[in-house]
């Protein structure tokens, strides 16, 4: 009922769809407050059996973090805000360095080392998209770039080959956007066939 | 001549036709093999019986559907092989599509018949809160300091295939049918060196492929539900990847179709303007 209802959108506006629209805002919502709930419960289970007293720290953490929603005592959640977004950051910034800029430095050495292997469309293929990392690398770098002359001139197309290269990359995702969107649609219609009517 | 004008609500309606025809019967369009997908499978055929494959990661449950072709193919085929599954979820949703996907491969013996049997081959453990890279570092460090309890609330203890299950060198493989994909090759892939797979949503695919190149042999994508119906070829079954292969050909076949239809209007259009 609520994918018909919701479905139904495709014809305009109508109470049938808003009814599904609020249901589905409602039951999202509420399954959070239920996740959050069962959280609660299962993440100091060894608290309350007494096997690790030691979460007594993030539980009051926790519970100070819940005081940011009340401006007058806002600054009670500081402490526990500092250390999450500390730990979190101090975890993600070593393994960032590494994988996202050394790891896509040696994608990108590794992809120019097979230009000169495979066949001919293959070659074509890494041979596109090396250039297309490095101008549109390029097209944000504002700094210590030639200006004005035969060197500024040449900068200048490397830029635009790089503009072009994002409005590529633009499209691309817009491409698999919609397709995954064209995917969740036909899941939903299958699963009204197959579950709900049972034709297939 | 000047063509009738055509209402989005007439366009909608020839589309849904379209999806509906090969949802009701799948024809079974060709698709191109991709030499990632065999490797994938292979890596999943090569590990002996017995050993601890993790799926982990978070992502939104709609989105994640299309990564959902692929993860039940292989959740088929690590029954099969006597693999174990023990489950990871760092958003809210993915335990419900933990639990989905697990249900839809039917491979539960209690439920289905099949040859997975709850605690001892496969584990679903509850939404893990802290961040997902957080959850990830101290999971391989310490499963049994990250988490107490199943989803059911069954303390982990008591669950056999736990008992074999401690950090990280217990486990064989991590596969991540979730958008947050490259938290999963940030820690797990690049920190700890095991090898990861994502049955990725297309979006996902454009965004992290790149880092198949800079972690060869250790991270793997297939490419939303292209790659899910070449893993399910694989595996041998028909389910959703080829469904939706035969509706994106059938719509595709349709948008070129308005796109001309569309372009011959207004060339009518703006001849009867010039005249």
């Amino acid at each position: 009922m609520l994918t018909l209802a919701i479905f139904s959108m495709l014809l305009g506006d109508n109470k049938f769809f808003r009814w599904a629209e609020a249901t589905y805002t409602a039951t999202v919502i509420g399954h959070s407050v239920v996740t959050g709930l069962l959280t609660l419960k299962d993440r100091f289970y060894p608290l309350y059996t007494g096997q690790k007293p030691i979460l007594i720290i993030p539980l009051i953490l926790g519970i100070t973090s819940l005081f940011v929603v009340w401006r007058r005592y806002a600054w009670v959640s500081t402490v526990a805000m500092a250390l999450m977004i500390g730990v979190g950051t101090g975890i993600s910034i070593r393994t960032l360095i590494a994988t996202d800029v050394v790891g896509n430095v040696r994608a990108v050495i590794s992809e120019t080392a097979k230009v000169l292997e495979g066949s001919p469309a293959t070659r074509l293929g890494y041979f596109i998209r090396i250039v297309f990392t490095i101008c549109a690398l390029l097209y944000f770098l504002f700094i210590l770039v030639p200006k004005g002359g035969p060197g500024g001139k040449f900068f200048n197309y490397i830029a635009t080959i790089g503009k072009y290269a994002l409005i590529v990359y633009m499209g691309i995702a817009i491409g698999n956007t919609i397709q995954q969107f064209v995917g969740t649609a036909t899941v939903a219609i299958d699963r009204l066939i197959s579950t709900w009517l049972g034709l297939s | 001549m000047r063509l009738p004008e055509l209402k989005s609500e007439y366009i909608w309606a020839v589309m849904m036709i379209f999806f509906l025809i090969p949802a009701i019967h799948p024809i079974g369009l060709p698709f191109p093999m991709d030499p990632v997908t065999y490797e994938v499978y292979n890596i999943i055929e090569s590990l002996p019986e017995g050993s601890i494959v993790v799926m982990g990661g978070g992502g939104v449950f709609a989105f994640d559907l299309e990564s959902s072709a692929g993860m039940i193919a292989m959740i088929k085929q690590m029954a099969r092989k006597g693999l174990r599954l023990v489950t990871c979820p760092v958003w809210t949703e993915a335990p419900q599509f933990h639990k989905y996907v697990i249900d839809a491969a039917r491979v539960d013996k209690d439920k289905y018949g099949g040859p997975w049997e709850y605690g001892v081959d496969y584990v679903l453990l509850p939404y893990m809160p802290g961040g997902d890279m957080v959850v990830f570092d101290s999971f391989l460090k310490d499963v049994h300091a990250t988490v107490s309890v199943d989803l059911a609330g069954t303390p982990i203890d008591e669950l056999p295939l736990m008992q074999d299950l401690h950090d990280y060198h217990d486990i064989a493989l991590w596969i991540c049918p979730h958008w947050g994909f490259v938290s999963v090759i940030r820690i797990v892939a690049a920190q700890y060196g095991i090898t990861c797979i994502s049955p990725a949503q297309s979006t996902a695919y454009a965004f992290f492929s790149p880092f198949m190149e800079a972690y060869p042999g250790k991270v793997y994508m297939l490419n939303g539900y292209v790659g899910g119906a070449q893993y399910e070829a694989l595996v041998g079954i028909k389910g959703l990847g080829h469904k939706v292969m035969d509706s994106y050909a059938f719509a595709s076949t349709l948008i070129v179709l308005f796109i001309v239809l569309g372009n011959i209007t207004m060339l009518s259009r703006m001849g009867g303007e010039e005249e």
